[in-house]
């Protein structure tokens, strides 16, 4: 008899687990959104790249994202190839930039429960050949089986070695450049 | 003879502010259409490299520097390439393109193809398993990633199906 409850109940247990199982351990995102926005009085500059991968380990709060670097897409050609030439990017020997970290306070998201929430995220951000420290806050929002990061932050770009003392782009792009990034996740 | 001197002069200051007159109107037109010129048009572009999804993962795993020499532009203006390989899945990015991942099965890693607004149809009636020839810009290439887990796919975008 109690044979008989276990090779019933357990099975049961199993299919509703399964059925209503959260969404959780390693998620994947194919084609983030990253784009980035440089403001000055003179210009306005903006650049979209729709194929930034990513990972988010649920369980451990770890966050990977490469981007690949000659995706960015500039309204002027003239624009992206510079963005991509040995000035700038160097994307030829670059050709992929790299964030690194954690969320830290993973208790305060509920990857069981559907709704948005507030994370803290911290790492390390390589772009050409210089890593720097870097955090931020990201808004997790889950719905169903789907789940979705957000996130604005500023970087200063001679942290990373760009910068310009003549020219048009000592005038025309600043200094510090905001840095959108939407990525949807799904299980792997 | 002075007031001849005089006219030659005249003359010499009207052509030269002739000339560079004109070249900083040549200039100019030159520079707004090099600052305004139109991206490149990869579909008309000649293909430079044709070659099958399996041998471009190979390429990038064998050796990833020669392969980015080989294949990256320093300006972002890459090669152009003609992929041929398995449709394995269809999805679509945030920016509504389609995406088609050209891979075999048991491959470590495949030829992700970005489409694009004007021939998304195209890759919509694709099915999974045909065999297909894509013609596309490289972004970047294949290679295992110990941080992400897994093996990125080589990024060609503004793809079309090749007839």
């Amino acid at each position: 008899m109690k044979k008989l409850i276990y090779l019933i109940f357990v099975p049961a247990v199993f299919f509703v687990l399964a059925a209503f199982r959260p969404i959780a351990g390693k998620l994947v995102s194919k084609n983030a959104h990253i784009s980035f926005f440089s403001h000055t009085t003179l210009e306005d500059i903006t650049a979209n790249n729709y194929k930034a991968m990513s990972t988010l380990e649920t369980t451990t709060g770890n966050v990977a994202f490469v981007v690949p670097m000659q995706s960015f897409e500039f309204e002027k050609a003239l624009m992206q190839e510079h963005f991509n030439s040995k000035k700038f990017l160097d994307t030829k020997a670059f050709p992929k930039a790299k964030f690194t970290g954690k969320i830290t306070n993973l208790n305060a998201v509920d990857f069981t429960k559907d709704g948005s929430y507030e994370a803290t995220v911290q790492g390390e951000l390589t772009i050409k050949d210089t890593t720097k420290p870097i955090q931020g806050t990201a808004t997790i929002t889950i719905k169903g089986n789907a789940l979705t990061g957000q996130t604005k932050l500023k970087l200063v770009l001679a942290d990373y070695g760009i910068t310009f003392k003549k020219g048009k782009p000592s005038t025309n792009l600043a200094k510090e450049i905001e840095v959108t990034v939407l990525a949807e996740y799904h299980p792997e | 003879m002075k007031p001849i001197r005089r006219m030659s002069r005249k003359k010499i200051i009207k052509v030269v502010l002739f000339i560079v007159g004109g070249g900083v109107v040549a200039a100019l037109l030159v520079g707004t259409y090099l600052f305004n010129k139109p991206h490149r048009n990869v579909q008309e572009a000649a293909i430079d490299f044709t070659v099958s999804s399996n041998a471009l993962v190979d390429e990038y795993l064998g050796n990833p520097s020669a392969a980015n020499k080989k294949y990256l532009n320093e300006e972002g203006n890459s090669k152009i390439i003609a992929v041929t390989g398995e449709v394995s899945s269809k999805t679509v990015d945030l920016k509504n393109q389609q995406v088609i991942l050209l891979k075999s099965t048991g491959a470590k890693a495949g030829v992700s193809c970005t489409f694009m607004a004007s021939t998304n149809k195209v890759a919509e009636s694709l099915t999974v398993g045909q065999q297909v020839t894509i013609k596309g810009v490289i972004r970047s290439g294949a290679s295992y990633d110990p941080d992400l887990g897994f093996y990125e796919d080589v990024i060609i975008e503004k793809c079309d199906v090749l007839k």
